[in-house]
């Protein structure tokens, strides 16, 4: 083989290679997928651990395989597609204050919103011109730390462009705590939130979510030993719950220590009470009751016994100064160690690891388990997990004992941003006003030392240690925080600061049915369709034609990778991009072979008549796809969803048609010249 | 196999009857689809948009009960309150489309109580009566933006190609592509509203039908490239020619190539149209008409207002150019 025919060796198999490389995950999802459905339709026991087993083996390639896959859009799939836009307007209004608000103001509003009801005008700039027209003054009628009238322009510019981010913060979290794995969220220009579920059932319950306002409260931490007790009486209280048994109010756990004691006291086990040691290797404890059973039994056994405190790593420290202890909830019990013979002055933490988060929470939110627990005390989980290295998945969660009822409500924050103190760590600053202010102050005051929690929806973003009482509402949170931690710390203590609510304004359902009922016709009729032009290419152009025809896979294969390399989606309109690609990359093969044609009547050589063929229709198939590549170019910026869909399918292959039509076919035809072939049938008539 | 031999066949003779009958036929369907969006004058509409483009919610619905008729489910939507609900029946027997036009705010919520009350009122034995097939809710901001964004963009996707042609080519080849699009658009845009309305086929306006459209002028301005491409080859081989026998020349040369692509494409499109369930078919459909006429309007429009609009032009020019010396 020559230095010259290995080239064009090179020219076909090298964009199939990149073409598999490319299509990869999207292959090797659909593979998973079937795998991991076929071993979930067994709902035996084997069955669900056979599950478990393979979900531990294959996360990662499974997720990775997910993240790169060419995505169907909805109306081929099925699933909800939701619009948000925040209301920035009622942001204004509610931003007001309510003793200065007059029927100027009022009237103003009103104008604004009709003027921009249906119109993408920016709120802000709109509802300031109209103010201004009509002589107010902003510093009459917004609450401001300083009273210039640029001041409160800039904090209700830095409020209005928050607004997205912090409803975005919000909303990402309620729908991760509801566990729909597949949703995404994204910010779509400067003032909407696009929303993708996988599974239309969701819709109806996340439309509820979505429109909730958001809810913060700050409160206190608890970190005594109790919290130990409350965890073995949620054990308890679920195993009730599992079994059928009908659980008391709550669960008697005096009873239970007293009977613990006793078997401890006779194991004459050596602790002291009075340290922060705790025994945490459950193999050496005196009455390992799986003594002599293998891992998988133990794990099955503690596991059923402790269904919700074998989840939980504790650690106990002396003092604030002094390094924690870690323990372990089930060796504690190993071990004959009651939550009474902890230490006292002990401050405790627990956390969970990540892949328990769900279940944690799932147990958590059973009212049999929640009427178990202390009537004081709610057991919450931090909102962000703690990852091993930055960007990576989290591994853990903290749980906090918090009291049930909140010390403050978060509506009383006026501001809050991120900073820097004087050593240039990242802090958040907040203000709250006057009323806030005095009971934060009284809050504070008696818990100096002690943790406050900063709770959004039921999860803990922040849990600060009080260093002092705050008199006048201005704090200062400080921890070991990232520029961008403060920054998303910041924009949830706004969302109790700013009430911007979001309003649906558009909203697309395929159900399930209709989805793979489509999808099902959808890829078969496409798929005759394609082999029809397939068949007619080789009937019509013969040997020309196969070769036509493996350049044709090739635009399709390459045209579906471009489009899953660029993490593009494929919706309807993007099918019709392909079919017109398709069709353009069809008619450059059979322009150039009826150039052949021509040539070969005109009694030329094969070599000639090849060479001819393909330099006489470029220029056609030149302009031709660059005419629609220029259409397409418009049609991407300035389309909407559909619209650019079709234009980036169009654009990528009428640029693969350039190549596969003309370069890889020319190609092939050459390395047939080159192995000494003098005629071809290319389907021209018999010149006998 | 050659099907299709070398031609000689005669294009241009009575091109300007084709060209005034192509016009005239796109004008004359516009006006009739059209006349009747004009309010006040009492006709029944034609044209069906979808909530893409006017904003409220439109519901599909399957019925378990597949005899189940529209009056029914208009009765039982009318006793739960929704009056001015609109009924169309679609795919198979007992699937129906809900949709209402007037609804502000809480769209979202409409779909889903639509479901819950019909369930109520034709359930039986506690079984589900219907399912929920899909939901569109689009507030009226969106729909406006929607229907902009599509003209703003066509807009600019023409006059990118008419001046691309006109570059590549000479800029009576970019006018003549431009008049054949707007003709191949409309005859399509008008055979699909009166097949819409006949209800053969489910084709109302949406936002994805748009993407047919698209496809449309993709086609056809591919088809008149290629001629444009011979005309300029051979305007080089043969100087001298008259345009009018260039241009004929021309249109024999390729007649093969735009009979066979264009044959293959339709066959596939034909297909999709009879297999391709609710979603492929209307979409394959359009496509389907708008490659008839756009093939159809290389020849006879495209080609045909460029011999006149050239030969008008050149008239002038001699005739200014002769002035200029007198």
């Amino acid at each position: 083989m020559s230095s010259k025919n290995l080239g064009k060796w090179l020219l076909i198999v090298l964009p199939l290679a990149a073409a598999f490389l490319l299509l990869w995950p999207t292959i090797n999802y659909s593979l998973l997928s079937s795998e991991r459905a076929e071993l979930e339709a067994d709902t035996s026991r084997t069955g669900r651990e056979a599950l478990a087993r393979w979900d531990a083996d294959n996360k990662e390639a499974f997720e990775s395989a997910r993240a790169g896959r060419l995505k169907l859009g909805l109306d081929l799939r099925g699933g909800a597609y939701l619009t948000l836009e925040v209301d920035v307007l009622k942001l204004i209004e509610s931003s007001a204050d309510a003793s200065a608000v007059d029927d100027d103001f009022r009237a103003i509003i009103e104008e604004t919103r009709k003027a921009t009801d249906n119109s993408d005008l920016d709120v802000l700039t709109v509802f300031l011109e109209k103010f201004r027209a009509r002589g107010k003054k902003l510093i009459n009628y917004f609450p401001a730390s300083e009273l210039t009238e640029q001041a409160v322009e800039d904090k209700l510019r830095r409020d209005a462009s928050g607004s997205v981010d912090q409803a975005m913060e919000v909303l990402s979290q309620r729908i991760n705590k509801y566990g729909v794995s597949e949703v995404s969220i994204q910010k779509q220009g400067a003032r909407r939130l696009v929303i993708e579920l996988p599974d239309e059932k969701d819709t109806l319950q996340m439309r509820e979510l979505l429109q909730q306002t958001a809810r913060l409260e700050f409160k206190r931490v608890m970190t005594d030993r109790n919290l130990v007790k409350a965890f073995y009486a949620i054990d308890q209280a679920y195993r009730n719950y599992k079994s059928g048994v009908v659980a008391p109010a709550a669960v008697d756990t005096t009873v239970a220590d007293t009977a613990k004691k006793d078997v401890a006291a006779a194991a004459d086990t050596t602790k002291k009470a009075d340290t922060a040691k705790v025994a945490t290797d459950t193999s050496k404890g005196p009455k390992d009751p799986y003594k002599g059973l293998s891992d998988d039994e133990k794990a099955r056994r503690i596991k059923a016994e402790y269904p919700f405190s074998y989840m939980i790593f504790g650690a106990v420290a002396a003092n604030e100064q002094s390094a924690p202890q870690s323990f372990d909830m089930v060796g504690l019990k190993i071990n004959g160690i009651t939550p009474e013979q902890l230490p006292e002055a002990g401050i405790f933490s627990f956390r969970i690891a990540a892949e328990k988060l769900q279940e944690f929470l799932k147990i958590l939110s059973i009212p049999q388990v929640r009427a178990a627990m202390p009537s004081d005390v709610d057991i919450l989980v931090s909102a962000n997990g703690q990852a091993s290295k930055p960007g990576a998945q989290p591994e853990a969660y903290d749980v906090y004992g918090v009291a049930r009822d909140a010390d403050l409500m978060g509506d009383v924050i006026e501001d809050a941003y991120p900073s820097f103190d004087n050593s240039n760590q990242p802090i958040v600053l907040m203000n709250m006003n006057a009323e806030g202010a005095d009971e934060w102050g009284r809050v504070t005051g008696a818990n100096i030392g002690k943790r406050i929690a900063v709770v959004l929806d039921d999860r803990v973003w922040s849990a600060p240690t009080v260093q002092n009482k705050i008199p006048n509402g201005s704090s200062q949170i400080t921890g070991n925080f990232k520029p961008e931690d403060a920054m998303r710390l910041a924009v949830v203590l706004k969302a109790g600061a700013l009430k911007a609510p979001v309003k649906i304004i558009e909203e697309r359902v395929v159900g399930p049915s209709l989805g793979e009922d489509s999808i099902r016709r959808g890829l078969t009729s496409t798929g005759i369709s394609f082999a029809l032009i397939i068949l007619f290419m080789m009937a019509y152009y013969a040997i020309g034609g196969a070769i036509a025809d493996v350049a044709l896979l090739m635009n399709i294969l390459l045209t579906v990778a471009g489009l899953a390399a660029f993490g593009g989606t494929m919706t309807l309109p993007g099918i019709a991009g392909l079919i017109l690609s398709t069709a353009m990359a069809v008619d450059a093969n059979i322009l150039i072979f009826e150039r052949m044609r021509e040539e070969l009547y005109a009694g030329k050589s094969l070599k000639s008549a090849v060479e001819q063929g393909f330099s006489r229709a470029w220029s056609a198939i030149l302009d031709s796809n660059l005419t629609n590549i220029a259409g397409a170019i418009p049609l991407m910026v300035w389309g909407s969803g559909p619209i650019k869909g079709f234009a980036i399918t169009l654009l990528v292959g009428a640029i693969i048609t350039l190549f596969t039509a003309v370069v890889v076919t020319r190609a092939m035809f050459q390395l047939i010249i080159a192995s000494g072939a003098t005629t071809l049938n290319i389907g021209q008539k018999r010149t006998a | 196999m050659d099907l299709i031999k070398k031609t000689n066949i005669d294009f241009v003779t009575n091109r300007n009857f084709f060209l005034r009958l192509s016009i005239m036929a796109s004008i004359i369907g516009l006006v009739i689809i059209l006349l009747p969006q004009i309010p006040g004058l009492g006709l029944p509409k034609l044209i069906e948009p979808g909530i893409d483009f006017t904003g409220g919610t439109q519901t599909t619905v399957s019925f378990a009960n597949t005899a189940t008729s529209a009056e029914q489910v208009r009765g039982a939507l009318a006793a739960a309150g929704y009056t001015s609900a609109e009924i169309k029946s679609f795919g198979k027997d007992g699937d129906f489309l809900i949709r209402i036009n007037d609804i502000k705010d809480e769209a979202s919520k409409v779909s889903a109580d639509l479901v819950q009350k019909l369930n109520a009122a034709f359930a039986k034995n506690g079984e589900k009566a219907v399912i929920l097939l899909g939901a569109d809710n689009v507030g009226a901001k969106v729909s406006a933006e929607l229907a902009t964004d599509a003209i703003i963009s066509l807009i600019i996707a023409t006059v990118i190609i008419l001046l691309y042609v006109a570059f590549r080519f000479e800029f009576a080849y970019g006018v003549s592509a431009i008049i054949a699009l707007a003709h191949d658009v409309s005859m399509a845009f008008v055979i699909s509203v009166l097949v819409n309305k006949l209800g053969i086929l489910n084709l109302e306006l949406s936002i994805n039908s748009l993407a047919a459209y698209l496809t449309i002028l993709g086609y056809s301005i591919n088809d008149k490239v290629v001629v444009f491409d011979r005309i300029r080859e051979n305007r080089e081989r043969h100087r001298g020619m008259p345009l009018a026998e260039l241009i004929n020349h021309s249109l024999n040369e390729t007649l093969s190539r735009t009979l066979i692509t264009g044959v293959a494409v339709l066959a596939a499109l034909l297909v999709m149209v009879f297999l391709g369930g609710d979603v492929l078919e209307g979409f394959a459909f359009t496509m389907f008409i708008g490659i008839v006429v756009g093939t159809y309007s290389s020849i006879y429009v495209a080609s045909s207002f460029l011999i006149w609009y050239t030969e008008r032009v050149k008239h002038k020019n001699v005739g200014s150019v002769a002035h200029t010396e007198a």
